[in-house]
């Protein structure tokens, strides 16, 4: 019991963790249809940044405050300048355009940062473990998934009991008539793209502690986000959560009772979903 | 007028001097190593200690009065343009010497060229067993040790500390599992009453080591056997120690002073231990004059990977000396059998596979040490050579066609 106990909060905690990554792509694609290459190297820049702000300050909740900030101006800034002048030009021109930002950005770290991996360590209450159920367990584990789980209930709120939320619902399913109502619908879609930046940015700090800071960090989740969003759905927030939950927890208590293909385990997974529901958990039907 | 003459004559002089002082020419030793991309800080550590072994050999008159020239190129870690570039020197450049340390695919690649173009290929740092073994070559020297002899010398430590509960965890690649099969195999001969309580392989690449950490804990395992490198390393030891691991490391890799800053936590990884041919606390002389002539040199220790690629290179250099000419069969010949007592013990050469045999260096992780702030391995232990080596039958080296 007490061991299954544990490896339950290795999922929970790891599927935090992807929840706070896929969150982000998942948003962006949903509302804007954009499959966003850069969200990973987003999520990189918010390590790199909270890893500076933490080298200079010495407080790591400045650099979780901070280093979103910063990468929801990033955002912003790439949706105006850049995503909003291919629009026109379709999907494919999108894609190619976040995949060769990708690799800019992959570039500009080595340069800024160098390729040596660098820690981010955290002190006080979120280095500490605590008795939980008769079990010691790391607060930093915890505080991920306390971390996932208000960013993604603050997303459902703002998304479903909100006027901001109607407005962008509105303007995803008829955005000729948003914009006849008088609401300016390209700067609601520079505000999605975004927060969806920001989200990496808070999945990037709260990664930096326990992953390590390093240049192959991004190329490193990638995989693992499209996956939970692919599963769960392209575009759903509860399918990312779903998912995010299984695959967490596949791959903990993978590793205790089929140790010779945890791995294995969430790719089959996964394409049984896509067999049995191609659209993903949560997907709705093109 | 008189003074221009007599400055210009002076100049003369100098650079008649100059060129005298390498009447033997140069001799060009290109270096191999990513030095772009996601592993140039390990290609530019190797390439560190290349130059600075030039630099001593050049102060010194260079090798029988021939300069040593390095030449960086950049492998970017694909045996393709590795080769490629090798090929362009060989053809106009008249490079005969290459070395690397850096990916085996890119030493298989090597290996075959310098074969092929009678050039001399050696290694300070690529560790499969394969490259001396099934894949041996006459124009390729391994002038480190290999996976073999650092699995044992950990098998070494493990049966002298008398542990009786052992766990191997290792990257899931033939690496990894050639690391624990050679561990394994060891400390069964060593110790019989030691026992494998369990063996995990993970991707490469693993980013959440918590479930594998909580079974090496219900395993009970005292010690902890990893051939890890790179972020598995990092990764693995600091996130288990806030899970509620006690057992110690037995790490590959532990004797590299970025790993540790990486893991940021001298807790976790005090008591571990590291095991390597070169380290900075190896005892002796020929150590801390190297040391010091180093830190002089470049500001910085050569730790780890600077040293191993420094060590090689000397005893490239012994052999050009003994060969008495830059002709790559003569120091083919010539190194087969030679001798260098360096900073690190007694190092030969095998005639039948071109490994190097040397003793292996074991060290725990101390909290106070003369070269950092923070943890660093200790003082060092010898193994002898003997203990770890792989019989020459056994090798699966052929013979050289």
């Amino acid at each position: 019991m007490g061991e299954a106990a544990v490896f339950f909060l290795h999922g929970l905690a790891y599927a935090g963790l992807l929840f706070l990554v896929s969150s982000g792509l998942t948003l962006v694609f949903g509302m804007m249809n954009v499959l966003n290459f850069a969200h990973a190297s987003f999520y990189m820049l918010g390590a790199y940044f909270a890893y500076s702000i933490l080298r200079f300050t010495g407080n790591f909740w400045l650099a979780l405050v901070i280093s979103p900030i910063i990468l929801l101006v990033i955002g912003a800034f790439v949706e105006r300048f850049l995503l909003r002048k291919v629009h026109v030009h379709g999907h494919v021109h999108e894609l190619l355009l976040t995949f060769g930002l990708a690799y800019i950005i992959q570039e500009a770290v080595k340069l800024l940062w160098g390729t040596t991996p660098m820690a981010m360590p955290v002190a006080g209450i979120l280095a500490d473990t605590v008795n939980l159920f008769g079990v010691v367990y790391p607060v930093y584990r915890l505080f991920i998934f306390c971390l996932s789980a208000l960013l993604g209930l603050g997303m459902a709120l703002v998304l479903f009991k909100t006027r901001i939320g109607i407005i962008v619902r509105a303007a995803v399913d008829d955005s000729p008539m948003v914009d006849a109502l008088g609401i300016n619908v390209p700067l609601v879609f520079m505000g999605v793209f975004a927060v969806g930046a920001a989200l990496s940015g808070f999945a990037g700090v709260a990664a930096g502690p326990l992953l390590s800071v390093f240049p192959g960090m991004a190329g490193s989740i990638l995989v693992d986000a499209f996956v939970v969003i692919v599963m769960g759905g392209m575009g759903s927030l509860g399918g990312a959560v779903l998912a995010s939950f299984i695959i967490g927890e596949l791959q903990s208590f993978g590793v205790l009772l089929f140790p010779d293909f945890s791995l294995a385990l969430i790719y089959m997974l996964m394409a049984l979903v896509l067999v049995l529901k191609p659209e993903g958990l949560f997907g709705e039907k093109q | 007028m008189r003074k221009g003459l007599l400055a210009g004559l002076a100049l003369l002089l100098m650079l008649g001097v100059a060129s005298a002082a390498w009447a033997g020419g140069t001799i060009k030793l290109a270096v191999m190593e990513p030095l772009s991309g996601t592993f140039k800080d390990i290609g530019d550590r190797y390439l560190e200690g290349v130059q600075y072994a030039a630099e001593v050999l050049n102060a010194k008159g260079g090798i029988n009065g021939m300069k040593v020239e390095v030449i960086p190129v950049d492998s970017e870690l694909k045996p393709a343009i590795a080769t490629r570039k090798a090929t362009k020197l060989i053809m106009k450049d008249g490079v005969k010497y290459f070395c690397g340390g850096t990916g085996s695919s890119v030493g298989g690649a090597m290996v075959q060229l310098a074969k092929t173009q009678n050039a001399l290929f050696f290694t300070y740092g690529m560790a499969a067993a394969s490259l001396t073994g099934a894949k041996c070559s006459s124009n390729f020297f391994r002038a480190c040790a290999n996976t073999d002899n650092q699995s044992y010398a950990l098998a070494v430590w493990v049966a002298q500390k008398g542990f009786k509960k052992v766990f191997c965890l290792a990257q899931d690649y033939s690496f990894g599992k050639e690391a624990v099969a050679a561990f394994t195999k060891k400390l069964a001969e060593l110790n019989p009453q030691a026992k494998v309580v369990g063996t995990a392989l993970h991707p490469i690449g693993t980013k959440d080591f918590a479930p594998y950490v909580s079974q090496i804990i219900s395993s009970g395992a005292e010690v902890v056997f990893t051939s890890n490198w790179g972020s598995d390393l990092t990764l693995l030891l600091k996130q288990a120690k806030p899970l509620g691991l006690k057992a110690k490391f037995a790490c590959y890799y532990l004797n590299d002073d970025n790993a540790i800053t990486a893991i940021a936590n001298d807790d976790a990884v005090l008591g571990s231990q590291a095991v390597e041919e070169y380290m900075l606390t190896i005892p002796g002389k020929a150590n801390e004059e190297f040391i010091a002539g180093f830190k002089k040199a470049k500001g910085f220790y050569p730790t780890w990977l600077r040293g191993k690629a420094y060590l090689a290179t000397m005893f490239w250099a012994e052999a050009v000396k003994k060969a008495g000419s830059d002709k790559v069969d003569a120091v083919i010949k010539a190194w087969e059998g030679l001798t260098y007592d360096g900073p690190a013990g007694k190092w030969t050469m095998r005639a039948c596979d071109h490994q190097a045999l040397m003793p292996m260096w074991t060290a725990t992780i101390v909290a106070k040490n003369p070269f950092f702030k923070h943890a660093y391995v200790g003082p060092a232990t010898m193994v002898p050579s003997e203990k770890v080596q792989v019989p020459c039958k056994d090798t699966g080296c052929k013979g050289f066609k």
